[in-house]
């Protein structure tokens, strides 16, 4: 067996053995469930534009603690003596952790769909929209994910991995706000780390390749850094 | 004919953390078969020298060879030929013991049909057969850190690198451990270390002695030598 399947399954049980990702799921559920209520009521509307954003919201906050404990935990355990001295490159490492965090990711995203399904029983959403904004909620998933595996390889303490993701998260939900406050060539380049600015047009349906690249591209970014802070030692 | 490359050559290792220089124009060879041990008081340099030949951390400067295969440029390969056993015997608690020797032996690379097997033969090998479906956390000091050699024993490796095996055991434990690490001679090229004197004259074939992350020197031991004590002095 390839070891990223071996650690990827590793990365799984211990993520569905721990409370965690349980937790993570029924908080996420529960607040979603109650803004869908009063968003559908309230407007009697069959979309899911605001339940996405909601989704945004809540994977920002929930994110952190999924992601916290990736390579801080192995530090802290020693274990990553274990997985550095095994003849497997840091790359594999990194990217077992990431799909097994990102499949928990997209299984809650998964279970979200019941909403849509309401919607379906009492009236006729357009599904293009909803098919596009799951999208959008994957290719965020990943992002988020990449950059929490990216915080926890820094450090060994798992709060400090949750604050800098969190952290990060925040600078990069509003550095569209910052945008026109910086000088020259930093202002198109805040523009352009927008995560909402690159979110939004996904999630009401626009679909622009170049917001999917945004997302694919920095994924892949923060996943080379993780798997280069392993390997440098 | 035997392979004559030796299971470990160093040549002027160097290792720096920031401003501190742990490990200094370190060499040191060995040969297939032998147990080696390197003592030396706590910060002396034995677990950076342990790390830097299993592949955890990079030299600062020099060549470490594991079965001819440079540590730094062909990582996989020298790898693939070491079994580490860490000082604090990590492992996941999630797992049974059984569980855990697997998942190592899958990520040595066993291949998938021999996995079983594997397990049972260091199991066996470590007197731990009836500990197999034992959750992690319950086990006591003693069987971590069998349980920790037999993981660095599942491939099969060319040489078995153990931090400090005796640390944290009972007299007894110590002494289970001994014999455990002289029934490996000869099958497998044992580098430990130690810093407990007369243990290191029970185990070892050959000792080398670490201070100021400096080798001072190195001799043959049998647990019949007198003057080991009038030695290490006389080095440090």
């Amino acid at each position: 067996m390839p070891a990223f399947l071996v650690l990827a399954r590793k990365e799984l049980s211990a993520a569905l053995l721990s409370p965690i990702a349980y937790t993570i799921a029924a908080v996420f559920l529960l607040v979603l469930g109650y803004t869908f209520s009063l968003t559908l009521f309230a407007t009697k509307v069959a979309n899911l534009n605001y339940i996405f954003h909601q989704m945004y919201v809540l994977s920002i906050l929930l994110t952190p603690v999924l992601t916290m404990r990736a390579v801080a935990e192995e530090r802290r355990n020693d274990t990553i003596e274990l997985l550095l001295t095994a003849p497997v490159a840091e790359v594999w490492i990194v990217l077992a952790k990431f799909v097994a965090t990102w499949a928990v990711m997209l299984v809650i995203y998964a279970l979200s769909g019941v909403y849509a399904l309401v919607l379906a029983w009492v009236g006729e959403p357009d599904w293009g929209p909803i098919l596009v904004g799951y999208l959008a909620m994957a290719l965020l998933g990943g992002l988020l994910v990449a950059i929490g595996l990216l915080a926890s390889s820094l450090t060994e303490n798992q709060v400090i991995a949750a604050a800098l993701s969190l952290g990060t998260f925040l600078m990069l939900w509003f550095a569209d706000s910052v945008a026109p406050m910086l000088p020259g060539l930093l202002e198109p380049l805040a523009l352009n780390l927008s995560l909402i600015g690159h979110f939004r047009p996904l999630v009401t349906g626009s679909v622009f390749l170049s917001d999917a690249m945004y997302f694919v591209s920095a994924t892949l970014c923060a996943l080379w850094l993780a798997s280069r802070r392993l390997a440098d030692r | 004919m035997s392979d004559p490359t030796p299971a470990v050559s160093a040549h002027a290792v160097a290792k720096r953390y920031g401003p501190v220089l742990a490990l200094d124009d370190f060499s040191l060879d060995i040969q297939r078969g032998e147990i080696v041990c390197l003592l030396g008081p706590n910060g002396s340099g034995k677990t950076t020298f342990i790390r830097l030949l299993a592949g955890f951390l990079s030299p600062s400067a020099g060549t470490l060879r594991v079965g001819g295969f440079d540590v730094q440029r062909e990582p996989m390969q020298a790898r693939q030929r070491v079994g580490y056993a860490p000082e604090s015997a990590p492992m996941y608690r999630h797992m049974r013991v059984g569980e855990f020797l697997a998942f190592m032996a899958r990520l040595r690379q066993v291949p998938s049909r021999q996995v079983k097997e594997a397990v049972a033969r260091v199991a066996g090998q470590l007197a731990l057969t009836h500990k197999l479906d034992a959750p992690i956390p319950t086990l006591s000091r003693g069987y971590r850190q069998r349980v920790c050699i037999a993981q660095a024993l599942v491939h099969e490796p060319q040489l078995l690198i153990l931090d400090e095996p005796s640390n944290g055991l009972d007299p007894r434990q110590i002494i289970e451990m001994r014999h455990l690490i002289r029934s490996l001679a000869g099958k497998y090229t044992v580098l430990m270390s130690s810093h407990i004197l007369p243990e290191v004259a029970r185990t070892a074939d050959r000792v080398a002695v670490l201070l100021g992350g400096q080798l001072r020197g190195q001799r043959t031991v049998s647990p019949a030598d007198t003057d080991l004590e009038d030695w290490f002095l006389s080095l440090a």
